[in-house]
């Protein structure tokens, strides 16, 4: 992450000339898809934040100058779209970035068999389409399904009415959530298996037990694993919606207490059919993420050890 | 090895940049090309879909100027869908079946027919008296009549006889005989009291039984309309949440008595399930509660018949029950509409007659829709009733039709999409949560409706 | 115990452990191939069996009837339901139905059907044939396929760039490079889609696979990681080798980071299987091109609700990445073993 810092008037050297010339080669892919499909668009919507787009009570096509940006700040309804996100995100967040780690660390260890079983079968959901996941989690977690089935075996005598109680929602969107952990126990995989085994080697000799090599080897030695499993959550908890928006054909059922920030946004777009004001509430979102994301990255700092940054 | 990189990496974009355009580049020759959107409303299934295609293939055949191409969209995506190809100009020509609701969320985007009809000389004598006027929207004046779905009462027959009670009444203006002879209105108060005795336990007691486990209900008395809360409320009259300037939000009084009887029906007298209860596969079947067959009467349009025989071999159709003295059976009307942005108007409208005129026998079979053209149908209903083994009294469906509702409940209001948000939101905080206070919810409703109609 | 038995027991209790909780994980699949098995009327039954099941019937007069558990005198009869009431009812008997009718005192719902194991494997045949199923699947695996290939290739590159040569701007552009992950895929539909639909790529694959050869944000970043947990000391001696840098990348990055590009590769490859969102927007009313997501949505539509319809296309769709998967995290392990990091 560390920009280098060129003294302007130095002329490069020939090998820093020709690092810099094969760099941007590499690159150079990204740059042109990120010219093409990102950075065009993007301004693209920017500029409709500034006009009034809209096909449902449509206008004749005018600026609006900060228009959208005044409505935006006495919409009810996006603050607490914004609060349904956060919600979740504190529920959905501890979760899906320890458990997988937890997993993997079962999974890899010499105290378990069938290692290459596990993973096939851990994994096996993260391939189920999220459409068929969705429903068929919605008969798992219904007022009688299986779920609740279970609870009252357990001597659960009113189990929560998972998809239908506000108060019950976002824990069962969490569970549904869980299944696509596949993917985060497979990134796990590939970091402990990466792990250097002398480092062990040398702790064992050290006489350190199974805590301390965890806490001095492994979780060192897996920190930017765990740092691109954080990133990436946050970015999708910023963005869910997919789920609800089939469970529940985009109104936020029940009552409300699903109409995620991202979901808003889609409606907006979509049902409502503002374009503009739609194109506002998505800046806001990447303003959001962004800001959340650039604080992760210098806590960072602190915590992620890189072994060949220069 | 220095030369070889760049170049390869030029080559790779090179070769993905070229494959893109060549593939993309083409032309159009000389026919009009016309575009058919659907899946608004019905039109998605397979056999639908066929139907569908076979009209185009048979119109292109016999056009040479004009080539007409099919586009079918699920339902579930088809709004989004459409709303993203309008954005970004690159709309259809012709949309449909569309319904009241559909063309309101669309509000502003249609052709009006009207100068069209004129200069074509369109006959609109042939059909339903007052048909024509479920096909205009807002501004926009005149679409062409092509399909109604009258309401009317589904109930299964065999839960009645096993109640020990009579059917509910098929005429207009008949009154319900319970079993000891008194004779009561045929209204939502009876209707109430059936569906008391037809809500029955796991152990056989029906809601009005001591002893009656709510805990464990197999059977539910009545399913109102309930995906909607204005086709909820207009069966019990209809009205229209716009107080009548285009600027104020009133909650209608039939409305208001509509939904406290659904809320009280879920949480109190248990009759209706509740959300949680109507979320379940057992009870909502094929996307119906009635096709589960473990529902004894249920307010429905006439299309689905796609799907009640689900309900098991004993339903038949009774007459609405009145409110307050007014009988209403919310009627929607599908038809196939123009979009303002379509480059060829005049060769979409002669798609469009084609449309509503010589295929639409065809593809109101398709779609299990009662033809507007009067002369077309008793020979739907014979259609109609060869699929099903049970005789369903298929005058009911006729009779309803002169109780439709005007205003439409689906009619534009301001701000048509947000406002049925709003509804949606309350509809589902009613299906899942219990003790509520209906008229504060009332006020609360009508205050967030009239602060977005402010903006 | 000796230290050895008692480890394996601890190895026993703990495998037992997890594959436990690897069922109560897998239950929800179980349920899936359940329902995709099943009829409407089995979905809708009150109080059924697990197993897809039908109530015992008997036709008596012409009509099908429910068979029940009655019971009748102390003993447990298997009998007809023909007239249900509410407080009795008549049941006949399958074995003797001349006798006639027999009137049963009591509630029929508190009994319990005879039920009979029928489960419907015409589901899948169904499916097959509603959607052209071999065609959505020839369609789903070339996208899937040519997009995972294309992000690979260009992601490894991209990611090798950023993770090994200094060069002036890096910060921000890796930087811009992660921001793209936060952006809102919504934000960018709809200029994205009308200039797509004005060079005439709508109802074409290409919206779908173009954009993976530009690389993608989350891989790259991925990928740029495990670079640079690679020793650098295994560059430098490849380039004392007389080395260049797409050697180096191909004879020392690729085959230590094989885990990573496997994970990525894999990953993409689910990701274009089952992504829902682009092709219906792309490919709408083009059923010929679509993918299988696409038209499995038929089942999911207003009029075509159809829950077994869908678990049963899903248990189909889901058969080739799980069996992909299967074979594929042998190959991840032997990468892994072969890297010489584990030496």
């Amino acid at each position: 992450m560390t920009a280098v810092r060129m003294p302007r008037r130095v002329p490069m050297s020939r090998a820093a000339r020709r690092e810099t010339r094969h760099g941007f080669l590499f690159i150079l892919p990204w740059i042109i898809g990120f010219i093409a499909f990102t950075a065009l668009p993007m301004a693209a919507t920017f500029v409709f934040t500034f006009l009034n787009i809209s096909l449902a009570e449509a206008e004749p096509l005018r600026f609006v100058g900060l228009d959208n940006y005044r409505r935006l700040l006495g919409d009810d309804q996006a603050w607490a779209a914004l609060g349904v996100t956060a919600r979740f995100a504190l529920m959905w967040l501890p979760v899906v970035v320890a458990l997988p780690f937890l997993l993997a660390l079962a999974v890899n260890s010499r105290g378990v068999r069938g290692g290459g079983l596990l993973r096939v079968l851990l994994f096996m959901p993260y391939v189920v389409p999220f459409v068929a996941g969705a429903l068929i989690w919605q008969n798992m977690l219904a007022a009688d399904g299986w779920i609740n089935s279970a609870l009252r075996l357990l001597g659960v005598a009113h189990p929560p009415s998972w998809l239908n109680d506000p108060a019950w929602v976002t824990p069962g969107l969490v569970l549904i959530g869980l299944w696509g952990l596949g993917a985060g126990l497979i990134v796990n995989l590939a970091g402990l298996r990466a792990i250097p085994a002398q480092l062990y080697d040398a702790a064992l000799i050290d006489g350190a037990g199974w805590w301390r090599r965890l806490r001095h080897v492994t979780i060192p030695m897996m920190s930017p694993v765990l740092f691109y499993t954080i990133i990436l959550a946050v970015v999708e908890v910023m963005q869910y919606f997919l789920v609800p928006l089939v469970l529940f054909d985009g109104n936020g059922d029940p009552g409300g207490a699903t109409r995620f920030f991202n979901l808003y946004l889609y409606q907006t777009f979509f049902t409502f059919q503002e374009m503009s004001y739609g194109s506002t509430l998505a800046w806001l979102l990447f303003v959001i993420t962004l800001a959340v994301t650039l604080l992760l990255f210098r806590l960072s700092r602190r915590w992620v050890h890189y072994t060949s940054e220069r | 090895m220095n030369g070889t990189l760049p170049r390869l990496l030029a080559a790779l974009t090179a070769l993905v940049l070229l494959t893109a355009c060549t593939t993309g580049a083409g032309g159009d020759a000389a026919p009009v090309q016309l575009r058919w959107y659907c899946c608004l409303g019905t039109g998605e299934q397979a056999d639908q879909v066929k139907a569908q295609q076979a009209v185009v293939d048979e119109f292109n055949a016999r056009h040479r100027d004009i080539k007409v191409k099919l586009d079918v969209v699920p339902y579930n995506s088809a709004r989004d869908t459409l709303a993203t190809q309008i954005a970004s100009g690159k709309g259809p020509d012709i949309v449909g079946p569309v319904g009241v609701g559909g063309a309101a969320a669309f509000h502003g985007q249609w052709l009006d027919l009207g100068p069209f009809i004129k200069a074509r000389g369109f006959d609109l004598r042939p059909y339903s008296e007052g048909a024509a006027d479920l096909y205009r929207i807002g501004s926009v004046q005149e679409g062409l009549p092509f399909a109604i779905y009258p309401s009317t009462l589904y109930y299964k027959a065999d839960l009645f006889e096993e109640a020990g009670l009579a059917e509910p009444p098929h005429k207009y203006g008949e009154k319900y005989r319970w079993p000891d002879g008194r004779e009561a209105e045929w209204n939502y108060e009876t209707l109430r009291e059936l569906a008391l005795r037809l809500t029955v336990d796991k152990n056989g007691k029906d809601a009005t039984q001591q002893g009656f486990d709510a805990g464990n209900i197999v059977q539910y008395g009545f399913e109102p309309a309930r995906d909607d809360l204005r086709y909820q409320g207009s069966a019990f009259g209809p009205a229209s949440l716009d107080a009548g300037d285009g600027k104020t939000v009133k909650i209608p009084e039939p409305w208001a008595d509509a939904w406290r009887f659904f809320y009280d029906g879920m949480w109190k007298d248990r009759f209706i399930m509740t959300g949680p209860v109507f979320e379940t596969d057992r009870f909502n079947g094929d996307g119906a509660a009635f096709f589960s067959g473990h529902v004894a009467m249920s307010v429905n349009f006439l299309w689905s018949t796609y799907g009640v025989a689900g309900a098991g071999p004993d339903w038949d159709v009774a007459a609405m029950p009145s409110h307050d003295g007014r009988t209403t059976s919310p009627t929607s009307a599908d038809t196939f509409r123009i979009l303002a942005g379509s480059k060829h108007p005049d060769k979409a409208f002669e798609f469009l007659s084609h449309l509503v005129g010589p295929a639409s026998n065809k593809l109101l079979e398709a779609y299990g829709a009662m033809p507007a053209r009067t002369a077309d149908q008793d020979a739907f209903f014979t259609k109609l009733a060869a699929q099903f083994t049970n005789t369903v009294d298929w005058q009911v469906a006729k009779d309803s039709v002169r109780f439709a509702d005007t205003p439409h409940s689906e009619a534009h209001t301001p701000k048509y999409n947000q406002t049925l948000a709003v509804l949606g939101t309350y509809r589902s905080r009613w299906m899942t949560k219990g003790g509520l206070d209906m008229d504060a919810e009332l006020t609360r409703l009508r205050a967030e409706i009239q602060k977005i109609w402010d903006r | 115990m000796t230290p050895h038995a008692a480890r394996r027991v601890r190895v026993a209790i703990l495998t037992i452990v997890m594959f436990g909780v690897v069922a109560v994980f897998l239950s929800p699949l179980a349920q899936m191939a359940l329902t995709s098995l099943k009829s409407e009327r089995q979905i809708s039954q009150a109080y059924a069996p697990l197993l897809p099941s039908d109530p015992r019937a008997f036709t008596y007069q012409g009509r099908r009837y429910d068979v029940y558990l009655v019971p009748v005198g102390g003993e447990v009869r298997e009998l007809a339901l023909v007239e249900k009431g509410r407080t009795e009812s008549g049941f006949v008997d399958p074995d003797r139905p001349q006798d006639g009718v027999i009137t049963w005192q009591g509630s029929w719902r508190a009994l319990r059907p005879s039920w009979t194991l029928a489960p419907q494997w015409s589901n899948y045949a169904d499916v097959w044939n509603l959607i052209d199923f071999p065609r959505l699947l020839f369609n789903t695996a070339a996208i899937a396929l040519i997009g995972t290939l294309g992000t690979v290739l260009s992601c490894t590159l991209v990611g090798y760039g950023f993770a090994r040569f200094r060069f002036p701007g890096r910060g921000p552009l890796f930087t811009l490079l992660i921001a793209t992950i936060f952006l809102p895929t919504t934000v960018t539909l709809i200029p994205t889609y009308t200039v797509f639909a004005r060079i005439g790529w709508v109802g074409t694959w290409l919206p779908l696979l173009v954009p993976a050869f530009f690389a993608n944000a989350y891989s790259v970043f991925l990928l740029r990681q495990y670079f640079m947990t690679i020793p650098r000391e295994m560059d430098e001696a490849a380039a004392i080798d007389g080395a260049g840098p797409l050697r180096t990348l191909l004879s020392v990055i690729v085959p230590q980071a094989w885990p990573a590009i496997s994970a990525v590769t894999l990953f993409n490859f689910v990701y274009t299987w089952n992504d829902y969102f682009t092709p219906l927007v792309y490919l709408s009313g083009r059923p010929d091109l679509q993918p299988l997501q696409v038209g499995l949505a038929a089942f999911n539509g207003l009029y075509t609700h159809n829950p077994a319809y869908i678990q049963a296309g899903t248990m189909m769709t889901i058969a080739v990445p799980v069996l992909l998967f299967a074979c594929f995290q042998r190959a991840f392990m032997r990468g892994v073993m072969s890297t010489g990091v584990d030496k």
